[in-house]
């Protein structure tokens, strides 16, 4: 079975992959990843949403969790590659403003 | 009452795996009803998969029988339907059935009002320890 979560750690932040489906079930998945990579020191975090074809509110609430958790320790957390159903939600829920979209991982942090 | 084109469904106890289930009930529709626009597929799988998670996070069994989740979804030329059911359920929490979107920095609470962005008409019933949420998007 394909691994939903994976990350990688780059010079200036960490890189989480999210694929298939981020709803009620995978969002504790996303939580747990996310506390690790930012316990093991890396605070600026992007999610990838590329492969992410559908986000629920349990979705949405795990990245404002993992958010939160990245600004705790210093650091911040953005997500790029987002596709036309999680834009819609991000839209529908005003969390746009506080999720910051960019075209690519390596852009989200390209400017700081 | 015009003709449904397309209707699938699904049963079973209320839990993880249902929603992945009704997640590909969904897919399955679109495949059977495929000239309804993307536009009204993404909103209506996003309302009712909304819906179910609701169910399976809040609702409490009324007596020993587990609380079951059922969903019934049809197709008609304009208009999408589903009713998503928990059954053996208590009548839900006030406070779970708030329609209002929570501050930007709340981690939960917001499916309610996002069903209610999504859908035409949003209702409710609750007979014989059953609820019912009714979600109905006019294309």
């Amino acid at each position: 079975m394909l691994m939903q979560f994976s990350y990688e750690v780059k010079d200036s932040y960490a890189e989480v992959k999210s694929v298939g489906r981020l709803n009620m079930v995978a969002a504790p998945k996303l939580r747990e990843l996310v506390a690790e990579v930012v316990a093991g020191g890396s605070s600026r975090v992007v999610v990838n949403l590329a492969e992410t074809d559908f986000m629920d509110s349990s979705g949405l609430g795990a990245l404002i969790g993992c958010l939160k958790a990245a600004r705790q320790a210093g650091g911040d957390l953005r997500i790029s590659g987002v596709q036309p159903q999680v834009k819609m939600v991000l839209e529908l829920t005003n969390m746009d403003r506080v999720l910051t979209a960019y075209s690519s991982a390596e852009e989200a942090f390209g400017n700081d | 009452m015009t003709e449904v084109i397309a209707r699938r469904g699904f049963r079973g106890l209320s839990n993880e795996e249902a929603i992945e289930a009704i997640h590909g009930e969904l897919d399955a529709l679109w495949d059977d009803a495929s000239f309804v626009p993307d536009m009204d597929r993404m909103t209506f799988t996003t309302a009712v998969i909304e819906a179910a998670a609701n169910i399976v996070q809040h609702a409490l069994p009324v007596a020993e029988k587990p609380v079951e989740i059922g969903v019934d979804i049809s197709v008609r030329p304009s208009r999408l339907q589903a009713r998503v059911s928990a059954y053996n359920a208590r009548e839900p929490f006030a406070e779970d059935m708030q329609p209002n979107m929570p501050d930007e920095d709340a981690e939960s609470g917001r499916g309610l009002a996002l069903i209610e962005a999504l859908v035409t008409t949003v209702t409710f019933e609750r007979q014989d320890g059953t609820n019912t949420w009714i979600l109905t998007r006019e294309t």
